[in-house]
């Protein structure tokens, strides 16, 4: 089974360690366990929901903020730059 | 033994992992000189510069200063500085001098033009590379090292697998009494928080905000989003999303140690311990001010696989990504991939890649090195006037 490993409990993302295709069952590894349900292609080293998460949320790895979702992002589904913005650097907003 | 190395003893005191001959530039339209004498003369390498004339102010100190660090560092047994004019020249000179070794200079002004330049340096160059030859490694400890910490071409494997494993080294180095050298001033947004509370003095504690804010505070100057340039293309096709995500990973470069020194680009750390250096993030650039700020040896982590190395500063290439470690392999010094693929403890990695990083100290080449995939650029702070 595909695997996907979650850094810190608490985590909202796990990043995928096998290419995966959407309907395919992930197997969290590191501090979380169980499977989650692909909802969409995800490329290797790429990143997946383990929870829901609504639009304006913070999106954590590492026990950290890594930005805010732009959009509700549902369990299983591809978190990258299409769904997530920076909080920092961003000259563009000022 | 674990705890030494063999380098080669400098006049200054310091121990060089290679022993090479330095051919310098002082002027950029004196490069091809330089290359010249630098493809007659087996055991040198070419420092080109991009610039030096018309450069002015701070610009221009980082510039010398960068310049007379490479030439300064331990891992160079001999300098030929090639110049345009005798002034320039001379000023490179005087900084390099007071390390003890052996320095020449040929100005192209002076001595009949380039053909004569090149056949002047190329003899300076044949007798020091000589004169190398004759000293032999003597056994130091691991306290003498100044490792510097890099990634370049970064993903998501590279927090996860090679970033730390890095880190394990530099925890053994600073334990025995040696410095490591982290930089990149950009890829700390999002975690020099974390970083920050590592600095037992609030001094450098404050050093450190500051520079990370300052350098923010230009990319808000100039109405721009940093991601496109950090992350790049590439590090958002490896799956990292924002700098905040990469600088979460980056810092684990560092390993656990104190954050004991802020250095400024090029700058050269004086007590043990982790320091941070404030550099731009592109790796030639980087790992230029580390050969300035006198690494002997810079352990380079790289994602989705970046074949580039220091020229002067021995340069170790690491990956977890395993489609990269057979993918880049020509490019590839040391797969951590089994931390990932085979669930490896970090310590572990760590252990193998300390061990590994000894043999290479003790003479043991790197892919850059054997390729020749080095380069050398100055960052520029200021406009040509």
């Amino acid at each position: 089974m595909m695997r996907a490993i979650v850094l810190i409990p608490g985590d909202n993302v796990a990043t995928l360690i096998d290419p995966g295709s959407a309907g395919e069952d992930v197997r969290l590894a590191g501090n979380a366990s169980g499977t989650v349900t692909l909802s969409t292609d995800i490329p290797y080293g790429h990143k997946l929901a383990i929870a829901t998460i609504a639009a304006g949320d913070e999106i954590r790895k590492y026990g950290q903020s890594i930005g805010l979702a732009t959009a509700d992002i549902g369990l299983g589904e591809h978190v990258h730059v299409h769904n997530v913005e920076s909080l920092r650097g961003r000259g563009d907003r000022q | 033994m674990s705890t030494t190395f063999l380098g080669y003893e400098r006049p200054d005191g310091q121990i060089g992992v290679r022993n090479h001959v330095a051919i310098i530039s002082v002027m950029e339209n004196v490069n091809s000189v330089v290359k010249a004498i630098a493809a007659a003369v087996d055991g040198t390498i070419a420092i080109p510069t991009l610039f030096v004339r018309g450069q002015l102010g701070d610009d221009y100190e980082t510039t010398m200063a960068s310049l007379a660090g490479l030439a300064t560092n331990p891992n160079v047994a001999g300098v030929v500085v090639i110049g345009l004019e005798p002034v320039t020249t001379g000023e490179l000179v005087a900084r390099i001098l007071p390390a003890g070794k052996p320095v020449e200079a040929v100005n192209v002004q002076l001595c009949g033009g380039s053909i004569e330049a090149i056949a002047m340096g190329t003899r300076y160059a044949a007798r020091m590379v000589r004169d190398a030859s004759r000293q032999f490694r003597v056994e130091a400890p691991i306290s003498r090292l100044i490792v510097g910490v890099e990634c370049g071409g970064s993903d998501t494997t590279s927090g996860l697998a090679s970033n730390p494993a890095i880190g394990a080294v530099a925890d053994r180095v600073v334990a025995a009494g040696g410095m490591v050298v982290i930089s990149e001033t950009s890829e700390f947004l999002g975690a020099e928080h974390l970083f920050a509370d590592r600095a037992p003095d609030p001094v450098v504690r404050q050093k450190f905000i500051d520079a990370v804010t300052a350098l923010e505070r230009n990319v808000l100057a100039q109405g721009v989003d940093l991601r496109g340039s950090n992350p790049s293309k590439d590090n958002i096709r490896g799956g990292l999303t924002t700098i905040e995500e990469k600088a979460l990973g980056a810092m684990s470069k560092a390993g656990t140690t104190p954050l004991v020194g802020v250095l400024g680009y090029g700058e050269k750390p004086e007590i043990p311990g982790m320091h941070f250096m404030a550099t731009p993030a592109p790796a030639v650039e980087s790992l230029t001010a580390l050969a300035a700020g006198g690494c002997q040896i810079i352990l380079f982590s790289t994602g989705v696989g970046n074949p580039i190395g220091s020229m002067v500063s021995t340069t170790i290439k690491v990956t977890g990504n395993r489609n990269t470690a057979k993918g880049m392999a020509d490019n590839i010094d040391f797969d951590v991939s089994a931390i990932l693929e085979d669930g490896e403890a970090i310590a572990a990695a760590g252990t193998r890649l300390f061990d590994y990083t000894r043999s290479v100290a003790n003479g043991e080449l790197t892919t850059s090195e054997i390729l020749d995939t080095r380069e050398t650029s100055i960052s520029r702070f200021g406009l040509s006037m």
